[in-house]
């Protein structure tokens, strides 16, 4: 039986590819394109998303919000004063911020002359001092209330009601409900808590003494920030603490927002996979094209391995590895290229750098793949040509 | 003696319209050391004889044995495996592989044997030398003349220790001393055991070798040996005219 050693074939393979270099270059290029944009894309896609999940983390992804339902009656169902306290036992539950009900119709303006209808758009909120951490806010400028400035007169600002309200730093005063406060600091931007954002926040204790109405004192919303990734296994047990045996609690998770941009980026990866699908055809195509013209050039060659004992079967596989050899070496080019360029836009807009290991680990795999398949017709014509033919064709 | 290749009314006819007959029904022998030139103008059916000789080709009508065995019927797979262990070619245009050295060249003669990569070049080196070639191990097929490709090929057809070398046309692309040396070199192989079958157009040249046939037209014209060591039995049994 006449025998063609693997190591031989693949080494044949190798001769052929590296012999006409410039057409090995040309032919490789569709599938390195093909495999460049499904490595770039992936990696694009994965670099936004680990860039989303660090903004998540950073701007309240661990947070809940959990808020007093409205009941039979219509109008929110308290909370028990127990509730911060049963909420902060909930396994998972790293820190708990309690804000109590705003007095009614109070807004805030820069001046006791600005009109009671332009609000713009703010509101005013009442925090107890344990809110700084569990959101996890920043000042821009200024401090958090402590224990003494709880009972005075004075504010912190959001991001944006500061803007609002043409308040750069600490020290000027505003006009809350119908008296000065003072502004004691000015907060980042809280991230997906955007309520904070637009919000004038009074002390407690300042609020209780100082305003009246039949709610004040009562708890208006807690934040609660999980510890990383417990948020979305832990929202029923948040809810039967708040307030328990009652039905009349909403829990909102900060997630559920993000959740919609995540889908976004499954968009960009479909989006790469059909580009990278249309350029590893296309490079198909090309691979077979050069590869039939490949065949009719070697005829002589086919003839001279028929006369040396080549079986059809040992010509078949000889140019299908040559098919697989120039596709595999597309696709480590292209593997090269995709990685650059995704780093390269991830480095560009700040993102982190990410290569999706099983992509990358794929490429060469799926490469030798669109190899073999646009390899198997030029194959099977060069096993199916009779060597009289062949060696008669020089 | 049994022969190591038997034609027995072997004929070729192309199925075109109307159908060649490329080949009339033919029956020769080749036996081991054996000098058979076959000689005639193109397209009388010279080369068709030797592919259907050399197991290239099948036959129309007729059978075709090697070693006894008969080729009709016999699986793709088998043949092959005669080719690479019974049979090699030498060819009017070398069919030299460009990119590799004359040992690689040489080397391609075993690739389908099973032999290793190590023991392939070593049989590779020695064939190259038993040609004369000995000082052009590394040289590509480019970097050497006729002569010395027709000689790399030769050795390419001798490193399988084949029982039959055939030679189509072997000294066509070379001059006529070129053509001379490299004649010699068969008839000298062919004392060596190995039987030669060539075909050839020249009859100076076939005049070299002990036996010889003409043909014309798809038939064998002519048989003549000029050897008397070698026995009539297998130049007069069923000459088909």
């Amino acid at each position: 039986m006449s025998r063609f050693r693997l190591r031989d074939l693949l080494r044949t393979a190798w001769l052929g590819v590296s012999s006409r270099p410039q057409r090995t270059a040309l032919a490789s290029l569709g599938v390195a394109l093909g495999i460049a944009s499904l490595t770039a894309l992936t990696g694009v896609a994965a670099s936004n998303q680990a860039q989303l999940l660090a903004d998540l983390d950073r701007m309240g992804a661990n947070l809940a919000i959990v808020t007093p339902a409205p009941g039979p009656d219509n109008t929110p169902v308290p909370f028990p004063e127990t509730a911060p306290d049963l909420v902060g036992r909930v396994d998972g539950v790293a820190d708990i911020g309690v804000f109590e009900t705003a007095p009614e119709g109070v807004k805030v303006y820069r001046t006791d002359l600005v009109p009671e209808t332009e609000t713009s758009g703010l509101t005013v909120a009442v925090a107890r001092p344990d809110v700084f951490g569990a959101i996890e806010a920043r000042l821009a400028a200024g401090r958090w209330f402590d224990d003494s400035t709880r009972e005075l007169p004075v504010t912190v600002l959001g991001r944006t009601a500061a803007d609002r309200l043409g308040i750069s730093a600490p020290g000027d005063r505003v006009w809350i409900g119908g008296q000065w406060h003072g502004v004691i600091g000015i907060l980042e931007s809280a991230g997906l808590a955007t309520e904070i954002d637009t919000a004038a926040i009074l002390g407690d204790r300042w609020v209780r003494g100082a305003f009246e109405g039949p709610h004040i004192g009562e708890i208006s919303a807690m934040y609660v920030r999980a510890e990383p990734g417990r948020i979305s296994g832990i929202t029923d047990a948040l809810a039967s603490a708040a307030s328990p045996g009652s039905p009349f609690v909403t829990v909102r998770a900060l997630t559920d927002l993000a959740d919609a941009r995540t889908t976004a980026d499954d968009s960009l990866r479909t989006l790469g996979m059909a580009l990278a699908g249309i350029a590893l055809l296309v490079g198909a195509v090309g691979i077979a094209n050069t590869m039939v013209v490949t065949v009719l050039e070697r005829r002589g060659e086919i003839g001279l391995r028929r006369s040396l004992g080549a079986r059809p079967r040992h010509i078949a596989t000889q140019f299908l590895a040559e098919a697989a050899a120039l596709a595999l070496l597309g696709g480590i080019v292209g593997l090269a290229l995709g990685i650059c360029s995704a780093a390269t836009l991830a480095l560009a807009s700040g993102q982190p750098v990410v290569i999706v290991a099983s992509v990358a680990a794929a490429s060469p795999v799926i490469a030798v793949l669109v190899g073999a398949v646009a390899g198997l017709y030029p194959a099977l014509r060069a096993a199916r040509l009779s060597p009289t033919l062949a060696l008669r064709a020089v | 003696m049994s022969a190591v290749i038997e034609v027995q009314g072997a004929s070729k006819t192309y199925p075109s319209t109307p159908p060649v007959t490329a080949l009339h029904p033919t029956w020769l022998q080749i036996h081991a050391g054996d000098q058979l030139a076959i000689v005639g103008a193109s397209g009388s059916g010279k080369s068709t004889l030797l592919a259907i000789l050399g197991t290239l080709d099948d036959p129309s009508e007729g059978t075709v044995l090697v070693d006894g065995h008969n080729l009709s019927g016999m699986r793709e797979a088998t043949r092959s495996a005669i080719r690479a262990s019974r049979i090699s070619f030498v060819f009017q245009q070398f069919h030299l592989l460009p990119t590799m050295s004359a040992t690689e060249n040489v080397a391609t003669g075993l690739l389908y044997t099973g032999a290793g990569a190590r023991e392939r070049r070593a049989r590779a080196v020695a064939a190259l030398e038993s040609v004369g070639l000995g000082h052009r191990l590394r040289n590509r097929p480019g970097e050497l003349s006729g002569g010395e490709q027709q000689r790399v090929a030769i050795a390419r057809a001798l490193i399988r220790e084949p029982a039959v070398l055939f030679a189509d046309e072997p000294t066509g692309a070379l001059d006529s001393a070129t053509g001379e040396a490299i004649v010699a070199l068969l008839t000298e192989i062919s004392r060596a055991g190995t039987a030669v079958v060539m075909v050839t157009h020249d009859a100076g040249l076939a005049d070299q070798f002990t036996r010889r046939i003409r043909l014309k037209d798809g038939r064998v014209v002519e048989r003549e040996a000029s050897s008397p060591d070698l026995s009539c039995a297998h130049t007069s049994a069923g000459v088909s005219l």
